[in-house]
């Protein structure tokens, strides 16, 4: 199968935009929810990749994910506990669900060096996406102080996977 | 002709300064010891001199594991837990550049002299 990425990035655009329902922003238990849920996202994506690429720097970067994603989940759900907030399921957690499993299920239908290009190529589009939420509708929409400093906290996290992705996308593509 | 006493001055007087000098290089030279921060955005200070004998201790602020790896294999801290520090005390003389190998973007140098 192949890949569109310029579609692929507005569909991962669209899954973060800011629904209607909810047009004054996400509310801290849903901002909660959208975060673990992301992480997860990526995390399971990493799982796969680590049983699947080709390239050892593939593999080195599924489990960077694994890792670096787990460690913000832990810190969120530690937070969240601490707040008492409950994470809320809502249309952008459940569409980053949604878009997590139909990635999952895309690429186990590759192999090789197919599989090595779509998951960084996805790697690289979904990063962006998480970037942009971030920085346009979960920082600004977080009430509560420590729930904003977690997300101003993990935005250089993206950053630095996002560079990443791009370097091995790069790589790949020679 | 030197007398007994003279001497004998001349070498309290010797003895004294010797002290003074010993305690002031003592201070000098007594180790210290030296934060860097680890986080994603990079080691905090990224460059740093110290002496030999002293310590470098890198404590990992980020919510994910770091290491401090020299390029020359002068010190490799391995995996440092979010919230655990790693110490290295500087030996011989030299400029170790070091990147942590999860994030290697991230790069810091330090200068032992």
């Amino acid at each position: 199968m192949k890949i569109n990425h310029a579609a692929l990035g507005g569909l991962l655009a669209l899954v973060f935009a800011v629904p209607s329902a909810y047009a004054a922003g996400p509310t801290d238990p849903q901002i909660a929810s959208i975060v673990v849920t992301a992480n997860q996202v990526d995390i399971d994506a990493g799982k796969l990749a680590l049983t699947k690429a080709a390239s050892a720097d593939v593999k080195k970067f599924a489990q960077l994910m694994i890792t670096d994603h787990t460690g913000v989940n832990k810190a969120a759900v530690e937070l969240v506990t601490k707040l008492q907030v409950t994470p809320e399921s809502n249309p952008t957690s459940q569409s980053l669900q949604k878009g997590g499993d139909d990635n999952l299920a895309a690429l186990k239908k590759q192999s090789g060096k197919a599989f090595d290009k779509a998951y960084v190529d996805h790697e690289v589009a979904y990063h962006q996406a998480v970037i942009d939420a971030v920085d346009t509708t979960l920082i600004p929409s977080a009430q509560n102080a420590e729930l904003k400093a977690l997300l101003v906290k993990v935005r250089p996290a993206f950053i630095a996977h996002l560079d990443h992705a791009k370097k091995l996308q790069g790589e790949l593509g020679k | 002709m030197c007398t007994w006493v003279q001497v004998s001055a001349a070498a309290v007087v010797s003895l004294t300064l010797a002290g003074t000098a010993a305690s002031t290089d003592q201070a000098k030279t007594a180790p210290k010891t030296y934060v860097i921060s680890m986080q994603i955005v990079g080691f905090d200070p990224p460059e740093l001199n110290v002496k030999p004998g002293d310590r470098v201790t890198w404590v990992n602020k980020d919510l994910f594991p770091h290491t401090a790896t020299a390029d020359d294999k002068a010190f490799d801290s391995q995996s440092v837990a979010p919230a655990g520090n790693w110490t290295f005390v500087a030996g011989k003389t030299g400029a170790h550049s070091y990147i942590c190998t999860f994030h290697p973007t991230m790069k810091g140098t330090i200068k032992v002299q």
